[in-house]
């Protein structure tokens, strides 16, 4: 006879598979389609070539996919480390009202900030032809996903160990490079991550504001699939996205989350 | 290393007075503690003399610089926080480094200087650890050796043993007061222990409300409160609210007569004699302070000045009452009675055999006491407890 406990487990087992299943067949179903060869050619090595047209033809939009989100990272981090630094350690009027503020480009549906993008780069700025304008688009989109962990980081850092830093004769800069962003290295690569996941994935803001000439990675499997149909080739080049990000969250938690999270207050 | 002179200093936080025109001086080398309940501003004191918080008024000197608004890093100053506060991602010889790191030292002369650090408070080896992997002790000792490493001019402790157990407080008070002595550190040390501030320092600042209630030595606070407060929070006090109903003509002090047990440098204090009555009680006092009739004061009485008395015994005390035991608490080296005369409770603690067998008659006591301390009534009172930061 099964006891009781042991049916309980059996049902936990079998709901834990059938949800992975249910999750991860989508992209199984993907990597298989990604390797079969095309109806118009033949031969037996087509899942290689697959890949390679990936890497070869698409290279170039692979590229513009990882400049922008690079330089996204950097934009993001240089406005959020201040900005979280200021909201926490400082006082000042209107604060909790520039914070949600700040945190609104989260609850903006994607085609608004698209739209009110076109409209503020043709009539101000003129970024409209530029690579500089996307990457601006993109930060603004994801800047909150930085700001708040380093929020959260920052407010569960004691203010002890930046006064302790200035006793000993720290200067503020000191203080900051050397005592507060290790210590809240965890909050920021948290933050890095979730804009490098989303930046370089992002289809519909980069549709309303890339320049001419500027194809990003998502954009031309969208473009591919409106006008080429569902092809091998363009599973392929969808795949290679998803190994990117699978590898820069590998890569984060293996770096940050390890290296600053050993020996902290923080575990 | 150093003096430090407090002048009128003064901290509000709105209408909030966090500390209201606190003087001190404090000479080189000498250890002085800050005692008061929390809130009485003594934190916020220490955090003025540091830089860490700015004052609304007066002036913060070391030696004869005006440091009132230089930043924490510009005063060179050793400050030791309630938590070790070690930074939690360098190793121990780094952090004991950073003060002199910070200040552009060359590495093998931090190495040397942390090496001598961790042998002066006896971590030598553990430089390569990180501060979790060591104990709340040795955190703290680390802590010490981090201050000391940048030589500073002054050392400031902010109650740095409140997070520790009681054994481990004990041994590193003297460490603390140890370590000091051998650098000749002028020291500012913040405590709400009094036991602690006992047994370290030189001078002690008792502290209520924003205010300076009195300062001096451990013998002096503890004999001769000049507040009612510093009566009532230093060690245990029964007080006795009266009336001054007769004034005996003041006697040269030379020529007061000297009973049996008392102190004598207490005695040279206390050349004016007088009675109070309090409730139905009629006590016969000395105070250094003199009174005129109908002054209301309050009379302060330790309970270990109080002596159980057999019948028809005590001729030796200027006082004797009775009273009924309402409670014997055994407490070891003593046993604490509680004593209901004249429909109050007075403590008393007994020492020696006595506080084997009073305890088995319980009943009628009788109670003989000479001096009591004697506070005018108005300066018994504090003042309201405000907030601390």
């Amino acid at each position: 006879m099964v006891s009781s406990r042991q049916l309980t487990n059996i049902v936990s087992h079998a709901y834990i598979w059938i949800c992975l299943v249910v999750f991860v067949l989508p992209f199984l179903a993907l990597l298989s389609y990604s390797i079969t060869g095309s109806s118009t050619a033949a031969g037996s090595t087509y899942a290689l070539k697959n890949f390679q047209n990936a890497l070869g033809t698409f290279s170039d939009n692979l590229v513009w996919s990882l400049k922008i989100s690079g330089l996204t990272l950097v934009v993001n981090t240089l406005v959020s480390l201040p900005a979280g630094y200021a909201i926490v350690r400082h006082q000042f009027p209107g604060k909790r009202i520039l914070f949600s503020v700040l945190t609104l480009p989260l609850y903006v549906p994607a085609a608004v900030i698209g739209i009110s993008l076109v409209l503020t780069y043709n009539f101000t700025y003129h970024l409209t032809n530029s690579m500089w304008g996307l990457v601006f688009a993109m930060a603004l989109g994801t800047f909150p996903l930085m700001l708040i962990p380093i929020v959260v980081a920052l407010k569960d850092l004691p203010i002890v160990f930046e006064e302790a830093a200035e006793c000993l004769g720290a200067t503020r800069w000191q203080t900051y490079r050397r005592i507060v962003l290790p210590l809240i290295g965890p909050g920021l690569s948290a933050g890095l991550l979730l804009t490098f996941i989303i930046v370089f994935n992002e289809y519909l803001v980069t549709l309303f504001v890339h320049p001419p000439g500027l194809t990003t990675a998502p954009l031309q499997v969208f473009n591919l699939i409106r006008t080429a149909g569902l092809a091998p080739t363009t599973a392929a080049l969808a795949v290679t996205m998803q190994i990117v990000s699978f590898t820069a969250v590998v890569l984060f938690l293996r770096f940050f989350g390890n290296r600053h999270l050993k020996g902290t207050y923080l575990l | 290393m150093s003096t430090v002179r407090l002048a009128s200093i003064t901290k509000h936080y709105g209408a909030t007075v966090a500390v209201h025109e606190f003087d001190l001086d404090v000479a080189d080398g000498e250890f002085v503690t800050l005692l008061g309940p929390s809130g009485c501003g003594k934190t916020t004191t220490l955090r003025m003399v540091a830089g860490l918080v700015e004052p609304t008024g007066g002036r913060v000197w070391f030696d004869d610089q005006d440091v009132t608004f230089l930043p924490p890093r510009a005063r060179n100053i050793g400050f030791v926080f309630q938590t070790p506060a070690l930074f939690p991602h360098l190793s121990v010889a780094d952090n004991v480094g950073f003060g002199l790191s910070v200040k552009g030292s060359k590495k093998p002369a931090i190495a040397t200087r942390v090496e001598e650090m961790l042998a002066m408070v006896g971590l030598t080896g553990y430089g390569g650890r990180l501060p979790a992997q060591l104990s709340g002790g040795q955190q703290q000792r680390v802590a010490l050796a981090r201050v000391l490493a940048t030589d500073p001019r002054v050392l400031l402790f902010d109650e740095p043993l409140s997070a520790l157990d009681k054994n481990l407080r004990d041994t590193l008070k003297f460490s603390i007061r140890e370590l000091q002595r051998r650098t000749a550190k002028t020291a500012i040390y913040v405590t709400h222990d009094q036991s602690e501030a006992f047994a370290i320092s030189d001078r002690i600042v008792v502290m209520n409300a924003g205010r300076v209630e009195q300062i001096g030595s451990q013998t002096d606070i503890y004999l001769r409160p000049r507040t009612g407060f510093v009566a009532e929070f230093i060690g245990a006090n029964n007080a006795l609210p009266g009336t001054v109903s007769a004034v005996e003509p003041a006697a040269a002090p030379a020529t007061a007569p000297a009973t049996a047990g008392e102190p004598a440098t207490a005695d040279e204090l206390r050349e004016h004699r007088f009675t109070i009555e309090s409730g139905g009680l009629t006590l016969r006092c000395r105070s250094r302070l003199p009174v005129a009739i109908g002054d209301q004061v309050v009379a302060y009485l330790r309970p270990e000045d109080l002596e159980v008395v057999d019948e028809g015994d005590g001729a030796q005390y200027r006082n004797v009452v009775e009273g009924d035991i309402e409670r014997v608490i055994f407490e070891g080296p003593t046993a604490q009675l509680r004593v209901r005369v004249d429909g109050r409770e007075l403590r008393v603690d007994v020492g020696g055999d006595r506080r084997l067998i009073v305890g088995e008659g319980r009943g009628r006591v009788r109670l003989g006491f000479n001096d009591l301390t004697v506070i005018p009534a108005d300066s018994a009172a504090g003042e309201p407890v405000v907030e601390e930061a």
